[in-house]
């Protein structure tokens, strides 16, 4: 009776209106509802607390599969052997423009602890990145991390530091062998292998633009014969800041890339994603592809293929030098983990973090990742690694560490705007590949650009 | 004197006052007021602090040169203004907008009026039909631009597929990496996309045309395109008012789209304003500038929407 009385008296209510009081209380409570998502947001860190391990997040960017299965495998490992922390992954998939993702991230104040950097001056300069401390880079050779100007280490490498050696060229050698065609000693080679390609029939080259960053794939190796004249000088870009050379010292290999955008690559390639060219090379709709994965793209191409019979190769410039890019270790394009200052105002994710790198850097994890297709990082104990040499076409690649052509230069920039410029440069070239302006345009409009920038540093 | 005794306040009338009666509405009022505002309040609150406050600071950020990550910043006036309005790429930006915007306004009204009207003559299954229009509004819009990105690629994509295997290779195209159709193909996807909710208020007025109207136009001897013409046509100019007013602003501020199908490009070609200022904004550490295009954006599309608005008005009183 007591409920019927209830239910009755509460059913007599929305005849007369809702009474002031209980307006009151709604009012009052939707008020506090209201406050608990920005008490939520207060609350908010790049980790938390799981089966009373701290939890780290670990963001980075997805691109081949080697490196996804290499990231989700060491966390495990290291997930299953911590005591005391376990790591998140946040991968950010293909097709994101990262570092676009990564400021998205940063912009929310909830950065993860460790992260896969880029850009890494603008974000250093901001006071975003922590140091890394001695027990991890005591783990790594001496050359592929540096401190900056405070004496701090801020970045150390997530693979093997074999500069832009990856950014090649996977072919199919059995088409090849079947058609008596060898890997080019010099560009004029080069040209005449896609040129030989191209009256058999075939498509000589799939390139992805899709999205903007792989369309450096098929320009770096066309403009490394031009950077590498100012490696001595401190580098290309700072050459041009410095006004002692201009965007126009590349006319050339900008023609060289619309030349071979025109008449060479397969159809599509503005919107064709950098995975999806393993897919054109394995279907055979190419016989080559642009990577800058490396092995990790053999990798690739054999776990979608087995019997695919891949090869690699780095484009000749003219006297047959192979000029590579060196990695950074320090400067805007350095790449590898950082651990945000996020991470470190709370401790013990900082703490995590560092574990977790230790754990990175180790014998056991660096066989794992050997094992799953990706180099291991240049580490002290290199000696005790098992490296993997069954990936088919692997061969190819230490053989280009080897050759007597390989000449190293360097790039670095040093100072935080480039990275704007960067993007807007790329997109500048594919607007240029796609015939929507001439060389002449491409380089004006980059130029500005550049001098823009460099105006407000 | 010609004001009544009773129009005038008791005071003034040098009567007696009669607080009861006419104070306690009056309080009524202001307290039914005071619980209202509390029941605003929350969404008050998180309005202003999540878009009002924000909005406001981006007009302060516009004037600076900050990067959108270090706290340090410099005042740079109206640099950012001038940079934007002799950059080739932003006009381009603003094409693509007005292109979008007014075309998907267009084209979305013209086909969803025209749905409206044959669900309106369905006699049978119009609940079932009525939802298959609606189907495509309740896929967010980066669901249904992923799933045409992977329908329209050009190696592999269902469409080319299609077109190759039934002989039409040469129709095969590269429908987001051609610069010549990419907006075109931008607009295509987002009328699809955005058709529903347009569909469905034409319906909704459609529904509620008093059929004496019709009928009398009817015995008048009125055909069909005068009854639609001289009769429909006019009660429904609320609802086109609406239903462009909320295009419009669709198609300015069109952004999912165009980040998933072609993030821009190829090359700047297919930008959107809300995707270029996302771009400079967030991708090219540039948060000063790309504040100055969303103020600029912001005027556009408060320009563009009030004269619409005004033209449309107009003709609803006409009507």
């Amino acid at each position: 009776m007591r409920n019927a009385r209830a239910r009755s008296s509460a059913a007599a209510v929305p005849a007369r209106g809702l009474s002031r009081r209980s307006l009151m209380q709604s009012a009052g409570g939707l008020s506090l509802a209201a406050a608990v998502p920005f008490a939520l947001t207060a609350c908010g860190t790049s980790g938390g607390t799981t089966g009373g391990k701290t939890a780290i997040r670990f963001l980075y960017a997805t691109g081949d599969e080697t490196w996804n299965a290499v990231a989700k495998g060491v966390a495990d490992a290291f997930n299953a052997k911590s005591a005391t922390a376990t790591v998140e992954l946040e991968p950010l998939p293909a097709g994101t423009d990262y570092p676009t993702a990564m400021k998205t991230m940063d912009a929310t104040g909830n950065w993860p602890a460790l992260v896969d950097m880029r850009d890494t001056l603008t974000y250093l300069e901001a006071g975003k990145l922590a140091p890394i401390p001695e027990s991890v880079t005591s783990l790594l050779n001496d050359e592929v991390y540096a401190p900056v100007e405070d004496g701090e280490v801020y970045i150390v490498p997530t693979t093997a530091l074999n500069g832009e050696l990856g950014f090649n060229m996977v072919y199919d050698k059995d088409y090849f062998d079947e058609h008596g065609l060898a890997v080019p000693a010099t560009y004029a080679e080069f040209v005449a292998l896609l040129d030989a390609i191209k009256a058999n029939g075939d498509a000589p080259l799939a390139t992805a633009a899709g999205e903007i960053w792989p369309s450096d794939q098929l320009w770096k190796p066309l403009a490394a014969p031009v950077f590498a004249q100012y490696s001595a000088a401190g580098g290309f870009w700072n050459a041009v800041r410095a006004g002692d050379a201009s965007l126009g010292d590349l006319r050339e290999p900008l023609q060289r890339l619309k030349d071979l955008t025109d008449a060479y690559v397969l159809e599509g390639w503005q919107s064709t994603q950098d995975a999806q060219t393993t897919t054109l090379l394995v279907n055979r709709q190419a016989v080559m592809a642009t990577s800058s994965a490396g092995i990790g793209r053999l990798n690739d191409v054999n776990k979608v293929d087995p019997d695919f019979n891949a090869g690699i190769f780095y484009v000749p410039a003219d006297d047959g030098r192979l000029n590579v890019l060196k990695n950074s270790v320090n400067g805007d394009t350095a790449s590898g983990f950082a651990i945000s200052a996020q991470a470190q105002e709370d401790g013990g994710q900082y703490d995590a973090a560092v574990e977790f790198l230790e754990f990175y850097f180790s014998v056991e994890a660096c066989d794992l990742m050997e094992a799953t297709g990706m180099i291991a990082p240049n580490v002290k104990a290199a000696d005790e690694i098992e490296r993997n040499s069954s990936i088919p076409g692997a061969d190819d690649y230490f053989a280009l560490l080897a050759d007597p052509n390989l000449t190293w230069f360097a790039n670095e920039t040093t100072w935080s705007g480039f990275s704007t410029f960067h993007t807007f440069f790329r997109q500048a070239r594919i607007e240029m590949q796609d015939g929507q302006t001439t060389i002449d345009e491409c380089i004006a409009k980059s130029q500005e650009e550049f001098d823009d920038q460099a105006e407000q540093e | 004197m010609t004001a009544s005794t009773a129009e005038r306040p008791a005071a003034l009338a040098g009567g007696r006052a009669r607080p009861a009666p006419d104070r306690r509405p009056a309080r009524r009022m202001t307290r039914h007021r005071a619980v209202m505002l509390l029941f605003i309040a929350p969404a008050l609150l998180v309005y202003t602090v999540m878009v009002i406050a924000p909005s406001i600071q981006s007009i302060q950020l516009s004037l600076t040169d900050w990067d959108g990550i270090n706290p340090a910043y410099e005042y740079v006036g109206l640099a950012n203004y001038r940079d934007i309005l002799t950059s080739d790429r932003f006009w381009n930006a603003t094409r693509n907008t007005l292109v979008l915007g007014l075309g998907s306004a267009v084209i979305v009204n013209a086909v969803a009026l025209g749905v409206a009207l044959m669900l309106d003559k369905l006699h049978h299954a119009q609940g079932f039909f009525r939802t298959i229009v609606y189907l495509p509004a309740l896929v967010s819009g980066f669901i249904a631009a992923t799933i045409w990105k992977y329908m329209l690629n050009f190696n592999f994509g269902a469409v080319n597929t299609v077109l190759r295997d039934l002989g039409f290779e040469g129709a095969a195209m590269d429908w987001l990496g051609d610069n010549e159709i990419v907006v075109g193909v931008l607009l295509f996807i987002i009328c699809f996309t955005l058709g529903g909710n347009t569909t469905l208020i034409y319906l909704a007025n459609l529904q509620s045309v008093p059929q004496d109207l019709v009928e009398a136009a009817r015995i008048d001897g009125a055909s069909r395109g005068q009854v639609f013409r001289y009769v429909t046509w006019p009660m429904l100019a609320g609802a086109v008012t609406v239903n462009m007013t909320l295009m419009m602003i669709a198609g300015w501020t069109i952004f999912d789209q165009v980040m998933v199908l072609t993030a821009g490009g190829p090359g700047f070609v297919s930008e959107t304003m809300a995707f270029f200022i996302y771009k400079v904004g967030f991708g090219e550490y540039r948060a000063g500038y790309g504040s100055a295009a969303a103020i600029v954006l912001f005027i556009v599309v408060l320009a563009t929407t009030v004269l619409a608005n005004r033209y449309m008005r107009s003709r609803e009183v006409q009507a």
